[in-house]
């Protein structure tokens, strides 16, 4: 730093002046800057002399150090106005980026469809007060078949085509484990363990002997739901069918009933849904009014609670929700298939 | 089921097209699968005689047929040689149309004028038959319109009969639907009855009234076999059914009508002549209509003769004693069998027909003889001859049972106000009686009729109406599904999830969150599975639950480990160069119950089911990172599947699972972690050993796990306990731990966590390291510590008491020391922050 004898301040206001100006880039005015006003600068010098001063003179000089001060500050501001602005408009200018690259997110991963659907199944029922209960997915012929009001030699067997299980335990009969055609064995499960109301909804993984194809899977899902109370009726069940399917396929959705044949329900009713995103009328699901037979089986009194029940399948509400036309997409797990999720 | 609604017509017409009556239907609840029109469209095709026949010069098939409508005659020219002078066959003059819209012009043929052609019953859309020109009957009425005279003009609705509708497996069945969903007037076709009691000369014993509770027999002498009337042919061919004969034809056509499968048998080919109704003998066999020799079993019901079985009971009759061209006698059978006989023997021979889809419906009992009288009477008309007697035997006749209906009952279950009398008017209308009840079945309060109970006896053709709530379905459909109000009940309870499902929906969440993909595989494993696993043969994963009949044999058990499923997944992805996986599979897999792994309750007859304890299995490949523009790949490693470990148990606000370094088949013996839970082991994660990836044909350096999915959620999610930030600054310092190579990791940090005492709020390893400044077989690993006071603030003194203790800690359990020197793991660390 220069040791000089202290110039006057206007000098420095002038030099001030030029090298302000003289300053090409924003550390060159901080040097300046420094050079002139900072603590080790030319004016604080000149501040240092005051002391020496007699009272007179220190105030005039002090009063003209101040000004000049005051003037430095004003033309040190300007000059960074101006450079800050061209740094800005060079320095960020060679900064920029790509802003059009790949963000940056985690790894993706995806949840399978037909779960996502289920849990949504579900979520729609909770919200109807219905809550969820799992069964196992080997079951005996009794609650498969025989609870559900459908007795050894019943047609309906022909059409359920079971995959039969060698009982674990040799002693057993043969023919009396299988693994469950439908979820409905929890209906009576559930009600031997508990007494009216019942309200339930049994998500699970269903099993049928046949061949997969587009429209068939040996492998599939269900969700069954249960409703058992005091004075429950058909009313109820068409009013729980319409809200389930405003939940599944939006506020205009809309049930259609005719009746049908299950041998747990009766009357039956097969449930059209009108599935305002596929424009048109599809067959979603049956249904009906618990069977007498089934309620005495589990235990409870046909003349004392009424029941409804239906059972969909979860790749059929899948398909209507994606769009997808292969039920075989569902058991392939490509990733490419999944990833849309 | 297929209605021809001109047949329909005749016994009910209620003037609406055939979609409005498709649509009335399917809402009543006998489903319009389709419309057909197979001869509807034809247009100008005229009753014609053949006058002449010459031949077309230079032709040897071609020939000039000169025929006559009654005002004119037509010279066409006609390929077909099937017919002579003096036959009625169908004419299409130019101008006129075949079903389809084919156009017929004059054309000129070999320099022959055609004035139109004549008609095979295929060209006319009935039935399949193109041998030739259709010779129609002799009384044909010359030059009618053929459409109008056999009523051509017509729809057919395809039924499909839900199995407690048989009723509706015949016209008259349909027509009281018809009926009773329009309103209008029903007119069955009116039957002389039969000559009951007379003899038949052929003795009918029922041997299993059970399975056949009733069996008739009517005796038809002096037929004439032929070909139907035209009428009949096209009527059975709208129906779906091929023409035969006249007999046979008739036979169908009773059977389409009334619903009762009948049979003819050529009288002189029964052998005795005497009728068994009885269970198959063992070694009995019998060659079907279709040909075929049938081995019986004695489950199979069957109609014998002194000679034998001649025919399986509502199934299929014998060709032994098949109705021919020679037949003059017939004897008709019309009978009931139980539905299950009939459903077994068709089930066992795969052998389903007309007969059988009926009868496994139910053939109700009590309309046995109407179906008999029907036939009989079709059968003499188109085929000559006269009954000559009816045998009827009917061990047990079924007497109608009157159900009770309460009606408010009925109001309550379909919950809307419909009023008795409307409840009565709709079950008339299918033909139920129905009377103020008289209490007759309790008989204690007398003659009075109960108030709001109606005794309803179901018509005779409707044996599925047997309990209350059979009637509650006929007055809810026949009023009308649609018109029933929709009420959503109140349960009165919160629904939801149990807590382990709600706590596994958030660790499938939670992982697809991480990058993983969910797949969904087949329970099913082959033994070859199990081998690929290279599982020893005492594995408890050997201990299958198998199936009797699966899909395939490489798919014969049930699974007990979601790896094969898994593996093949990802093989076929990469197969499909899909390189990079990283999928999860929740699921279960199916063992043995034992005393700690129990199955679920067997019911009743205690029997015994398989424990299906739900894992999560996990497998990856390829890059868990995958190349980017501005970072190169990472391959998937043990880290990463440990790491969706640890996500899995922190989404359920589980303390970390302990983990240990172990050996598990199929897995590489030096890349394999056991984890743990408070002691419980919860699963294995691991690189697959070389041979597995070999075996199974993955790409190198495959990684899986499968964990206890179960237990980690067995108490849902925890909540987990607030953690408060102090808001004095905390004391960060790092360490560097010098330990012999082969001390694992999990132990040094324990030994420092547990020097730095309850302050240490943080402990996270950020650097290993090895060198030869370090000598050989050492390792230092660098933490990163953060110490938050629990009372006063931290100074430098408790770094120091932190740092001493730590070291002594280190020292004692793992046989370490804390590196002074740490420029490397200093470096490291300012690399990495």
């Amino acid at each position: 730093m220069n040791q000089a004898p202290a110039a006057d301040p206007e000098t420095l206001l002038m030099q001030g002046r030029e090298r302000f100006a003289a300053a090409t880039s924003l550390s060159e005015l901080d040097a300046a800057k420094a050079e002139l006003v900072g603590r080790r600068g030319a004016l604080t010098a000149v501040q240092r002399t005051l002391g020496g001063l007699d009272e007179q003179q220190r105030r005039d000089l002090g009063a003209r150090i101040n000004a000049v001060r005051a003037a430095l500050a004003e033309l040190e501001a300007q000059r960074r106005i101006a450079l800050t602005d061209e740094r800005d408009r060079v320095v960020l200018a060679a900064e920029a980026v790509d802003v059009t690259l790949p963000a940056r997110t985690a790894r993706r991963g995806s949840l399978h469809p037909i779960h996502e659907t289920m849990e949504t199944m579900v979520d729609v029922m909770a919200n109807l007060g219905f809550s969820a209960v799992e069964g196992p997915e080997v079951e005996t012929d009794w609650f498969n078949f025989q609870a559900m009001n459908i007795p050894v030699d019943h047609p309906a067997r022909g059409m359920h085509d079971t995959i039969y299980v060698q009982p674990p335990n040799p002693a057993d009969p043969p023919g009396s484990v299988l693994l469950r055609t439908h979820t409905s064995p929890m209906q009576t499960r559930t009600m031997l363990a508990q007494g009216p109301p019942v309200y339930i909804a049994v998500p699970g993984r269903t099993y049928r002997q046949e061949a997969a194809d587009a429209t068939h899977l040996p492998v599939f899902h269900q969700m069954e739901c249960l409703a058992v109370d005091e004075g429950l009726s058909f009313a109820d069940l068409r009013g729980t069918l319409a809200e389930l399917c405003r939940g599944l396929f939006g506020p205009g959705a809309r049930i259609r009933m005719r009746p049908d044949h299950y041998p747990f329900t009766e009357p039956s009713a097969d449930v059209d849904a009108w599935v305002p995103a596929v424009g048109d009328w599809v067959e979603l699901l049956g249904s009906g009014m618990v069977h007498p037979n089934v309620l005495h089986m589990a235990g409870y009194d046909p003349e004392q609670v009424s029941g409804f029940a239906f059972g969909m399948g979860v790749e059929r509400v899948a398909m209507l929700r994606h769009g997808i036309d292969d039920l075989r997409l569902f058991t392939d797990n490509d990733l490419r298939f999944l990833a849309s999720f | 089921m297929r209605v021809p609604l001109s047949w329909l017509h005749h016994s009910v017409d209620p003037g609406l097209s055939a979609e409005q009556l498709a649509s009335t239907l399917t809402l009543g609840g006998l489903v319009v699968d389709a419309i057909h029109r197979p001869t509807a469209g034809i247009r100008g095709v005229i009753v014609a005689r053949v006058e002449a026949i010459e031949p077309v010069p230079g032709s040897s098939k071609l020939s000039l047929v000169e025929v006559f409508d009654g005002r004119e005659h037509h010279e066409i020219v006609c390929g077909a040689s099937n017919f002579g002078v003096g036959d009625l066959v169908p004419a299409a003059l130019p101008g006129a149309t075949l079903p389809g819209g084919v156009g017929i012009e004059r054309r000129t043929i070999r320099d022959v004028v055609s004035n139109g052609m004549l008609a095979s019953p295929r060209e006319l859309g009935v039935g399949d038959d193109h041998h030739g020109i259709w010779v129609l009957d002799a009384d044909a009425p010359l030059g009618a319109d053929l459409s109008d005279w056999l009523e051509l003009d017509d729809a057919v609705l395809d039924l499909e009969i839900n199995p407690d509708r048989g009723y509706a497996l015949s016209i008259s069945g349909v027509a009281h639907d018809v009926a009773a969903l329009t309103g209008a007037d029903l007119r069955l076709p009116e039957t002389p009855s039969l000559p009951l009691g007379t003899a038949t000369g052929v003795p009918v014993l029922i041997a299993d009234p059970d399975r056949c509770p009733r069996f008739s027999v009517t005796r038809i002498e002096g037929v004439t076999i032929g070909p139907s009337p035209a009428w009949l042919q096209s009527r059975l061919a709208a129906a779906g059914m091929r023409s035969i004969s006249n007999v046979v034809d008739a036979t169908n056509h009773a059977m389409l009508e009334t619903g009762h499968p009948v049979h003819a048998y050529d009288l002189a080919r029964l052998v005795g002549p005497r009728i068994d109704v009885r269970q198959a003998i063992a070694g009995e066999s019998v060659v079907t209509l279709d040909g075929v020799q049938r081995e019986l079993d004695p489950g199979d019901l069957v109609i014998a003769d002194a000679s034998g079985a001649v025919g399986l009971a509502g199934v299929m009759g014998g060709a032994g004693t098949e109705v021919g061209g020679t037949t003059t006698d017939v004897l008709l059978e019309v009978a009931a069998f139980s539905p299950a006989a009939v459903l077994r023997t068709a089930r066992r021979l795969q052998l389903f027909t007309e007969a059988s889809s009926r009868f496994e419906k139910t053939v109700p009992q009590q309309t046995v003889l109407r179906g008999a009288a029907r036939c009989a009477a079709l059968l003499t008309h188109v085929a000559g001859g006269r009954v000559a007697g009816t045998d009827d035997v009917w061990p047990h006749p079924a007497v109608p049972e009157v159900i009770r209906l309460r009606t408010d009952r009925v109001r309550r279950h379909l919950g809307m106000d419909l009023p008795d009398q409307r409840q009565a008017e709709l079950l008339e209308s299918i033909a139920c009686v129905v009377a103020p009840s008289a209490h007759a079945a309790a008989g204690a309060s007398g003659p009075e009729p109960d108030e709001g109970v109606l005794a309803v006896t179901p018509p005779d053709y409707r044996p599925d109406l047997r309990i209350e709530v059979d009637l509650d379905e006929e007055i809810a459909r026949l009023h009308g599904y649609e018109q029933i109000p929709e009420r959503v009940p109140c349960s009165g309870r919160a629904g939801g999830r149990r807590p382990e499902h709600a706590a596994r929906r958030r660790v499938r969440e939670v992982l697809a969150g991480a990058g993983w993909t969910e797949a969904i595989t087949f329970p099913f494993i082959g033994p070859a599975d199990l081998d690929a696993l290279g599982l020893s043969p005492d594995d408890p994963r050997r201990q299958t639950v198998a199936l009797v009949n699966p899909l395939s044999q490489e798919e014969s058990l049930l699974r007990t480990s979601l790896l094969p499923g898994l593996l093949r997944a990802l093989r076929r992805n990469v197969n499909r160069q899909a390189a990079d996986v990283a999928m999860f599979e929740v699921g279960a897999v199916f063992l043995p119950p034992t005393p700690q792994e129990l199955g679920a309750d067997g019911g009743a007859d205690a029997i015994t089911l398989p424990a299906e304890p739900l894992l999560l299995g996990l497998a990856a490949c390829g890059a868990f990172e995958p190349l980017r523009h501005d970072r190169l790949a990472r391959p998937a490693d043990l880290a990463d599947v440990l790491g969706a470990a640890d996500t899995a148990r922190r989404a359920v606000a589980l303390p970390p699972l302990q983990v240990a370094a172990g050996t598990e088949p199929g897995y590489h013996p030096g890349r394999t972690a056991r984890l743990s839970l408070d002691g419980t082991a919860i699963g294995v994660i691991g690189e697959l050993h070389p041979r597995t990836i070999a075996a199974l044909q993955l790409p190198p350096r495959t990684l899986a796990g499968e964990l206890r999915l179960d237990l980690l959620t067995a108490r849902g999610a925890r909540l987990p306990a607030a953690a408060v930030p102090d808001p004095r600054p905390p004391l960060r310092f790092d360490v560097a731990v010098l330990v012999d190579s082969d001390v694992p990791a999990a132990a040094v940090e324990s030994a420092v966590r547990q020097g730095a005492g309850p302050n240490l709020a943080e402990c996270r390893l950020f650097d290993v390291f090895t060198g030869p400044q370090l000598g050989e077989g050492r390792k230092s690993l660098a933490y990163a510590l953060r110490l938050e006071a629990g009372g006063g603030g931290l100074t430098e003194n408790d770094e120091q008491a932190a740092i001493n203790s730590i070291e002594q800690a280190v020292r004692s359990r793992v046989g370490g020391r804390l590196r002074r020197d740490d420029s490397a793991g200093a470096a490291a660390r300012d690399q990495r922050r």
